[in-house]
This record gives C-alpha cells, sequence and structure tokens, in this order.
C-alpha cells in the first residue's frame, strides 16, 4: 500500500490536558488539537462546519468537543451528537468535522494530515521515556531553525563545556535528535506557515535524571536559541525596511 | 463592615481585576455603573475628584476612596483577607508578588492600549500593540513554564495571589485584540487552573466553559 504524507508534531503531550483544546496550524491549515476526559488526543480540521467558528474556542465535555457559538457537540469520531437549539433532533449522519490520524510518541502528539485513514505513513517511533522541556515558536522556516540549533548547541546538562561534539540528526520526516554529552534532545519541527515553525523539545531519559534543574538547563538553552532567532529576524526585517 | 462601593464599567478589564478580588475574597459589595464608553464619564468634573487620570476603577471603602486596579485588589487582600494569602508579607513571596504588580501596572499596560484600540477605537498602531501584547504574554509563558518545573501552578507563590488576579485578565482577554492562546501553553494550564478558584467570575470576552 502507498502511503502519503508524514507525521506531523502538533505539541507537546503533556500541553494539551485532558478536557482541554488548543488552536494550531500546520503549512497555513486551521488545526484543534483536544484531549477527551479518558486521556486520548484528537487533532481536527479547526472548524464548525455550522457556521466555521473555530472549534479551538470551544470546549471539552467528556469525550465532546463543544462549539463555542451554538454548542454544537462532535463525539471523537468528529460526528456531530448534540444541537442544543434542537435538543430532540437526531442529528443528521452528514454533519461531521474531518478528524486526521492522531498518535502519541517521544512525548509529543502527531497527525498524519495529508493522507487518507488507510494511506497514512508508519507511526514515529516512540523514544521511550521522555523529559517534556517546552515549545518554541519563532518566525523562521525550518531549515534556518535547524541552522540556528546547529550554531547554538546546548551545553549538556551538567557540564560547563559547550559540546563540540553536539550533534544533529534527522530520525525522523520531522524529528531530530541532537546529542549533548550524555544527553539527548529530540526536537520535533512543526512548519507552521512558510516563515514560522514551531519547536518541540523533549529530553530523553528518566523523569529522576532531568525534572526541575535539567529542566531548567535546557529550558535556558531554548531561550538563547529563540534570542538568535529573534535578533536574526530583527535584522532581516530591518534591512527590508531599508531597501 | 464599612461599605464597599466600585465605580465599574462592565468592559474594562481593570474594573474586572477589582470584581475578580472583591468575588474570590467573598466581600460585601456594591456597583456603580459608569458610562466609560460611549460617554467618556470618568473624565467629567465628578469623577476627575475621584481620580484625575480620568479612568476607571475607582473604589470606596468606608473614608477611603482608591484608584488603580492594583493598588485597589492590594488594599482589599491587606483589609479584607485574615488569611494573608492573596497578598503573602513574608519570605520572598512579597516581593515576587510586588515584581508581577509592578509588571502589570507597566509593561502588560500596553495589551490594555491593544485592547482599547481593537475594541473601543482608541488611538494605536494596532500592529505594534499586538506584537508587543504578545512579547509580554510569551515573558509570563516563559515564568510559567520555569513555575511548573519547580512543580508551582501560581505565578508568585505557592498558592494563588493577587498577582495572579491582576495578570489573569490580559491573557484570558488577549482574543479580543488578536491574539490567539495557541503558543501560551503554560497559560493556558495557569488559565485553567485559576478558572477553578472559588469566587471566580467571568466577564464578556471570556467564557463561562472550561
Amino acid at each position: 500500500m502507498m502511503t502519503t504524507g508524514v507525521w506531523h508534531p502538533i505539541a507537546l503531550s503533556v500541553s494539551i490536558e485532558p478536557g482541554s483544546s488548543a488552536g494550531t496550524h500546520v503549512g497555513g491549515r486551521e488545526l484543534v488539537v483536544w484531549r477527551d476526559n479518558s486521556g486520548v488526543a484528537h487533532v481536527w480540521e479547526d472548524r464548525c462546519p455550522h457556521r466555521g467558528m473555530k472549534l479551538s474556542f470551544g470546549f471539552v465535555r467528556g469525550d465532546h468537543i463543544a462549539c463555542l457559538y451554538h454548542g454544537w457537540q462532535y463525539d471523537t469520531a468528529g460526528q456531530c451528537r448534540y444541537i442544543p437549539a434542537h435538543p430532540d433532533l437526531k442529528v443528521p449522519r452528514s454533519i461531521t468535522v474531518a478528524t486526521y490520524r492522531t498518535a502519541e510518541a517521544s512525548g509529543m502528539i502527531w497527525a498524519a494530515i495529508e493522507s487518507a485513514e488507510s494511506a497514512a505513513p508508519a507511526l514515529p517511533e516512540d523514544a521511550g521515556e521522555v523529559v517534556p522541556i517546552r515549545s518554541v515558536y519563532v518566525d523562521v522556516g525550518a531549515d534556518a531553525l535547524l541552522a540556528a540549533i546547529e550554531a547554538t548547541p546546548p551545553r549538556p546538562f551538567g557540564g560547563t563545556e559547550r559540546s563540540v561534539a553536539a550533534k544533529l540528526q534527522r530520525v525522523g520526516a520531522k524529528l531530530h535528535s541532537l546529542a549533548a554529552g550524555a544527553d539527548t534532545l529530540l526536537l520535533g519541527l512543526q512548519s507552521l506557515s512558510d516563515n514560522r515553525t514551531a519547536l518541540h523539545v523533549v529530553v530523553a531519559g528518566p523523569a529522576s535524571s532531568y525534572v526541575d534543574k535539567g529542566q531548567a538547563h535546557f529550558l535556558a538553552w531554548t531561550a538563547e536559541l529563540r534570542h538568535r532567532l529573534d535578533a536574526q529576524s530583527a535584522g532581516s526585517n530591518h534591512i527590508t525596511e531599508a531597501a | 463592615m464599612a461599605e464597599i462601593v466600585l465605580y465599574n464599567y462592565e468592559l474594562d478589564e481593570s474594573c474586572y481585576k477589582v470584581r475578580l478580588a472583591l468575588s474570590m475574597l467573598g466581600l460585601k459589595w456594591s456597583a456603580i455603573a459608569v458610562n466609560a464608553f460611549p460617554g467618556n464619564e470618568p473624565t467629567t468634573p465628578p469623577f476627575l475628584a475621584m481620580n484625575p487620570l480620568g479612568n476607571l476603577p475607582i473604589l470606596k471603602d468606608g473614608d477611603l476612596t482608591l484608584y488603580g486596579a492594583e493598588a485597589i485588589v492590594a488594599h482589599l487582600a491587606r483589609a479584607h483577607d485574615p488569611s494573608g494569602k492573596w497578598l503573602p508579607t513574608g519570605g520572598t513571596d512579597f516581593a515576587k508578588v510586588m515584581q508581577w504588580l509592578v509588571f502589570s501596572t507597566g509593561e502588560l499596560s500596553v495589551t490594555i492600549a491593544a485592547r482599547q484600540n481593537a475594541l473601543f477605537d482608541a488611538p494605536g498602531d494596532q500592529r505594534a500593540l499586538r506584537m508587543s501584547s504578545s512579547k509580554m504574554l510569551r515573558i509570563m509563558d516563559d515564568h510559567m513554564i520555569a513555575r511548573g518545573f519547580e512543580g508551582d501552578d501560581w505565578f508568585a507563590a505557592g498558592h494563588a495571589t493577587i498577582a495572579d488576579i491582576a495578570l489573569f485578565p490580559a491573557f484570558a482577554l488577549s482574543r479580543d485584540f488578536g491574539i490567539d492562546h495557541d503558543e501560551y501553553a503554560a497559560l493556558r494550564r495557569w488559565a485553567r487552573r485559576f478558572r477553578t478558584l472559588p469566587g471566580f467570575t467571568t466577564m464578556p470576552g471570556i467564557p463561562d466553559y472550561h
């Protein structure tokens, strides 16, 4: 069977709590990511079929997500189940939201948004135990972001020397590993649009090694990386305006 | 207890800070509705006599007349919260609360300008106001990510304080001036916790759900 598309990292798993939702983008496409109360994550088109309202503005109740506008409720398959203005109506099967195949691996929520259900690519490999750091949002494309990461390698946690051997490796279509001494960061790249990218950062390893101090260590690295990229985009804006 | 009266405009986020504090502290109070928009009533002489800055909120608590949302909220906590938790005075908690209150009245006030511009046609460069506002929300999000690593859910202490009350409206109302919550995961988490506090109330622009 031919597969199409790739798995896109959409959020850190910890960022979408049970019973909550958030909006996001891939390549300019609007998505809602939400987690039902049983803990299962869902990635859908961010649009209520009723009036086009963003579902990410809505709210989660049990295993339904409800539109903020008129309260239409959808089940985990994207099927509309309840219309408050017509409480006795058996909702037509045709009222559905586009849903995407969703998976969780390596501390991130992934979605296959380009492919039909039957043609989704193989699931992203799970890295085992990971500790979340954060998602960073920057005004550059994925390639420029990767170049900045190579130019600003993290120091190993506990070490003082910037690791000369810091090594960036592609391990999946949208996943890179970054070794710094004995530490390995996993970096999920989400292209929000052509010139805006989200970087989802986790560190591979047990909670006992990294929770709190180790997390703070790599959080500081993400701040340094973002600072570098902010300065770059401020510089390029300046040039554009001067020209 | 002396009577507490709030000069209030329902759509004003600074009045909302005071309404939140009054409600979360469980106080008895009454409101006088002020025509801030489009009437501009706070800039008329009777109001200027109470607050020369010509804005809301203004609070009367017995003989005291006070303006400035953060000052009012601090007064309410100091005078009417016997637990001392909302405005802690011990350790480093007091200093941290003060830092975020000053941030709220200072740099974060750009979010008020952005919202006034978007909703009430106040002058300003919409794009610049939005960019500055997102920078301030990012500072708040960064802080709450770090707090999360330490196992803390709140801005300044191990429990909610008036710093959280002062900071909540800017984030909760950010869609009013075109900033989505998408990229602020730590603030989304914090806001969800904040909404479960006893006495929490909403205002127009902040849905009752979640």
